[in-house]
């Protein structure tokens, strides 16, 4: 009995040491473990922690103003809220929502619709849009209890608007976010980027430099404090030598019609107008544009994406009349007793070049023949000075040639030349293998034919003839230095012949633009173009066949010209398709130009300002 | 009285309660700062218990422990058909005052019976083995399909080291541990799914990091980045932006190591060290095997505690869900601990004064 108590006993004690040294054992065991991670893997952990608490964000630039001549805004930044929701850090989706709904006043449609988004979010670690555009006085409650909506944010920004998006569609452009091309070239996703027109030339100087901010976050990805921040660098403000009065008197004048105007300042190339129209509505683009809507302006027949002014080239009709003229006067080259006899027709082998005075002119000379439009004179003198001459006067008048204006892309136009080679240019075989006839060059010598032309280089071709010869760069930015990309080689007196004879356009009560514009507050100079198609015989029975097709170009309507005549201040150039004749249908868009800056001059100068 | 106090487990319990609170304090001052209130509290309420307890005879409670134990199965049973589910699992039993667990109780119960079956013999016989053997398994079985993995683990542990403690023959041991080994699968088999993905996401935390695997690869990353002094008091960014989850129960070990340092994790440690050697030396220098066998049983379920939790936290073990004890907030846990620790001061007050308990004639007196 007392044997086995004390072998107990003594069992007991083995095995009380046995539970003593666990102790030590077991806690030093945890101990190592937490030293290793503690000390040896502390730099791998430490990183983890600052890689769960630090978020580097994105902080976007403000976009630069684009603003008018006068300083009023074209494309505005406007301070708005919108609403982001991180669908995997939301608790209750549809408590969360019905909150939502019930703060910013969403019609059931609404809710239908950001319902939908919501589940169609293919990352659920991605914020999904849920409202835009909002005043703070709508989201500041929203904002007051965002500690209750885990997975809501409340985000401020600015949007893009265009206070005059239709009438400036083509000139300012518009923008959109960044694609994968952008993505890869260093833009960030949610970045808008200029896509056409000043938004897209001037895209570097306009779009300012992101910055970024370290941002400490809490598990749920809510910021707590901002640790370190480099702020972006806003975009630089541009300064158009846009008017948007004189844009919007010359889109009012053109009304529903289509066209295009341009207003050049002779002495600078400033655009003082630029419009294309039918416009379209560029702040859609901002909110995400719909396909449907996108697809409804790239297909309708009137083009409204197409700017008119710099990107399509049309027929100039007869007032490349001047070109021809310039180019008779700086090669010597006149008609025997300097002038022609006009019996309405010319006749040519066995085709008979009709005048659009199927009367006549009678006996014309070259300053008649400019103000009445005479083609018969016209004819005869293109005849003799040649298409290469044609084509060379044309070339350095700046036609056929980009007009280097800071907007991509460009028509160039097209100036013919009887080189069949040159004839290449048309894709199609049936014009390269054709011959160049006498008679062609007697049409292009009246501005029909082949030849094409935009209303830019036409407002450019204005102003050379207005300002001594000088074919000027179109500049868009206020306050550029005048950029002489040609000096035409003539005398001053020929050129003086051709603007009398604009002049007589004018004031000469035979001149095709006398009715519309000899009353004008300033004495303008010009020429008026009607697009008509030349009737030539020998092609009667295909033209017939093809008359439906022709009537589409016969109407085309311009003018072009300068105001003042004595002290030139603007070059006009006005384009109408299908729009009649040159000066009843074009004649009145330059003369309501025209009133609009004689009338601001006029206010300016009673203010006492220079004008 | 207050000269036979043991001192040593005073002072190593006072500073647990004190570190427990300051790093309670840093888990909670953000949110329910309240919770500091209540576990201000359950330290007063357990200090009671504790006080009290100091004054009940040990005979008394050697009496009370097998009705304690059959309560406690009684009660066990009654949960598969009338327990409350909590998150998943059926546990707790509504006995109209108050929600009990009665798995909590039952851990308590068997270290009592087993202490006492073993106080008047050694775990040498068929008998005397096959007897503590029926005790573990049965409440082992029953807290095992409710399903608590944590718990049953201790129950085995403590009842295992129970019978080591008591004489068990180590050929024995070295048997049972083979066959424990081998019912592994067994085990695995009677495991929840939500078991299997712990134990699964234990051994790569990493396939999982959102789910699953995020409690532990947050509380690693915690531990880790503290450093060997920390982040300092309230500094700690995984536990100030809500990374680590549950930081003010289980994973509160996280907030300690992560703003504290190693420094704070050696300072615990050594406390724990104090706490458990002295409970083990109290029990050591008992004068009968009930009060040794008593002490030997809370020392493990204390070491057990710490040594799960701790494991589970920096990503050694399965996360099952127990608290480090006397530092996670709780107010049961705690009060039963200290009432546990109660019974230890009852055990060194009793063998500094002789209290006489065993009946005269006992064979191992």
């Amino acid at each position: 009995m007392r044997n086995k108590k004390l072998e107990a006993r003594q069992r007991f004690d083995v095995r009380m040491l046995l539970f003593y040294a666990s102790v030590p054992v077991l806690l030093g065991l945890l101990l190592f473990h937490i030293m290793q991670m503690q000390w040896f893997e502390h730099d791998k952990y430490a990183l983890q922690a600052n890689q769960n608490r630090l978020n580097i964000v994105p902080v976007l630039p403000v976009r630069g103003e684009i603003i008018d001549a006068h300083g009023k805004g074209l494309a505005i930044n406007r301070i708005a809220y919108r609403i982001v929701l991180i669908p995997e850090r939301v608790e209750h989706l549809n408590a969360t929502l019905n909150i939502l709904a019930e703060m910013l006043v969403w019609t059931p449609a609404k809710f239908a619709l950001i319902h939908k988004r919501i589940q169609r979010a293919r990352r659920p670690d991605r914020p999904v849009l849920l409202d835009d555009k909002l005043q703070w006085l709508n989201v500041a409650p929203l904002a007051a209890r965002l500690h209750h909506l885990p997975g809501v944010d409340v985000e401020a920004g600015s949007y893009r608007q265009y206070p005059y998006a239709e009438l400036t569609s083509h000139l300012i452009g518009y923008l959109s976010l960044a694609r994968k091309k952008d993505m890869d070239a260093g833009y960030l996703p949610t970045e808008f980027i200029g896509r056409t027109g000043v938004e897209k030339s001037f895209e570097l100087k306009l779009h300012g430099q992101p910055g970024h901010q370290q941002e400490e976050v809490d598990a749920r990805g809510r910021r707590v404090a901002v640790v370190k921040r480099a702020p972006p660098v806003m975009g630089d403000q541009i300064q158009l030598a846009l008017d948007i009065d004189i844009q919007k008197a010359a889109a009012d004048a053109l009304g529903e019609r289509t066209g295009a105007v341009v207003v050049m300042d002779v002495r600078t190339g400033d655009i003082i107008a630029m419009l294309s129209k039918p416009g379209y509505d560029t702040n859609r683009f901002i909110t995400g544009l719909e396909s449907e809507q996108w697809n409804a302006w790239l297909n309708n027949p009137e083009r409204p994406l197409l700017n008119r002014a710099t990107q399509a080239a049309y027929p100039p009709a007869s007032t490349f009349k001047l070109v021809t003229a310039l180019g008779a006067l700086k090669n010597g080259i006149r008609l025997a007793n300097g002038s022609a006899f006009c019996p309405g027709y010319l006749e040519l082998a066995d085709r008979k070049l009709h005048c659009w005075k199927h009367r006549g002119h009678g006996k014309v000379t070259l300053n008649s023949a400019l103000i009445q439009s005479c083609d018969v004179y016209f004819y005869q003198l293109g005849d003799q000075l040649g298409m290469a001459a044609i084509s060379d006067t044309a070339h350095e008048l700046g036609l056929g040639e980009k007009t280097q204006i800071d907007l991509s892309p460009e028509a160039r136009g097209i100036i013919p030349t009887h080189q069949p080679y040159m004839m290449a240019a048309f894709k199609s075989s049936h014009t390269k293998r054709k011959k160049w006839y006498r008679g062609e060059t007697m049409i292009t010598a009246i501005g029909q034919g082949l030849l094409t032309v935009t209303p830019l280089q036409m407002a450019r071709l204005a102003a050379a003839i207005a300002n001594g010869g000088k074919v000027l760069k179109p500049q868009l930015l206020a306050g550029s230095q005048a950029e002489v990309l040609h000096q035409v080689d003539i005398k001053p007196e020929q050129l003086q012949k051709i603007q009398q004879a604009m002049r007589g356009v004018v004031l000469n009560p035979h001149g095709t633009a006398h009715r519309v514009l000899s009353k004008a507050a300033w004495a303008v100079a010009g020429k008026t173009g009607t697009a008509q198609v030349v009737k030539i015989r020998r092609n009667e029975k295909k033209e017939l066949s093809k008359d439906e097709l022709l009537r589409r170009h016969r109407d085309h309507a311009w003018f072009m010209g300068y105001a003042p005549y004595d002290k030139p201040k603007i070059a006009i150039a006005v384009f109408v398709e299908h729009g009649g004749h040159g000066g009843s249908s074009a004649g009145p868009v330059a003369a309501a130009i025209i009133e609009t800056m004689a009338a601001k001059q006029q206010v300016n100068i009673s203010k006492g300002e220079t004008p | 009285m207050l000269k036979s106090l043991d001192w040593i487990l005073l002072a190593s319990l006072f500073g647990l309660a004190a570190l427990g609170m300051i790093v309670l304090y840093a888990a909670v001052h953000q949110g329910d700062s309240e919770l500091w209130q209540k576990q201000a509290m359950f330290w007063a309420i357990g200090m009671l218990v504790f006080s009290m307890l100091c004054f009940v005879p040990l005979r008394i409670l050697g009496l009370a422990c097998w009705p304690m134990y059959g309560a406690a199965l009684l009660l066990l049973m009654l949960v598969p058909l009338v327990g409350d589910i909590h998150m998943g699992a059926r546990r707790w039993l509504d006995l109209g005052v108050a929600n009990i667990q009665p798995s909590e109780i039952m851990k308590w119960a068997l270290i009592f019976v087993l202490a006492s079956w073993f106080s008047s013999r050694e775990a040498r016989g068929k008998v005397e083995i096959m007897v503590p053997l029926l005790l573990a398994v049965i409440p082992a079985g029953l807290i095992i399909i409710q399903p608590d993995l944590g718990t049953t683990l201790v129950l085995l542990f403590a009842a295992t080291g129970m019978v080591i403690a008591a004489g068990l023959p180590w050929r024995l041991l070295m048997i049972s541990i083979v066959t424990g080994i081998a019912s592994l699968p067994v085990l695995w088999h009677f495991m929840h799914d939500y078991q299997k993905q712990r134990v699964l996401t234990l051994l790569d935390p990493q396939s999982d990091p959102l789910g699953a695997g995020y409690h532990v690869i947050q509380s690693t990353i915690a531990i880790g980045s503290g450093g060997l002094a920390g982040k300092g008091f309230l500094q700690g960014t995984q536990g100030r932006l809500h990374f680590l989850p549950e930081q003010h129960t289980d994973f509160i070990f996280s907030i300690l190591a992560e703003e504290g340092g190693f420094l704070a994790v050696v300072l615990l440690l050594s406390l724990y060290a104090v706490l458990i050697l002295r409970v083990l030396l109290i029990g050591h220098r008992a004068h009968n095997r009930f009060a040794s066998l008593l002490c030997i049983g809370i020392a493990l379920i204390f070491i057990l505690y710490i040594t799960v939790n701790i494991g589970m936290v920096s990503g050694l073990f399965p996360v099952v869900g127990l608290p480090l004890p006397f530092i996670s907030y709780g107010g049961s846990a705690l009060v039963t601990m200290l009432a546990a620790l109660g019974l230890v001061m009852r055990v060194a007050l009793e063998s500094k004064e002789k209290i006489p308990w065993q009946r005269p004639g006992s064979p191992l007196a």
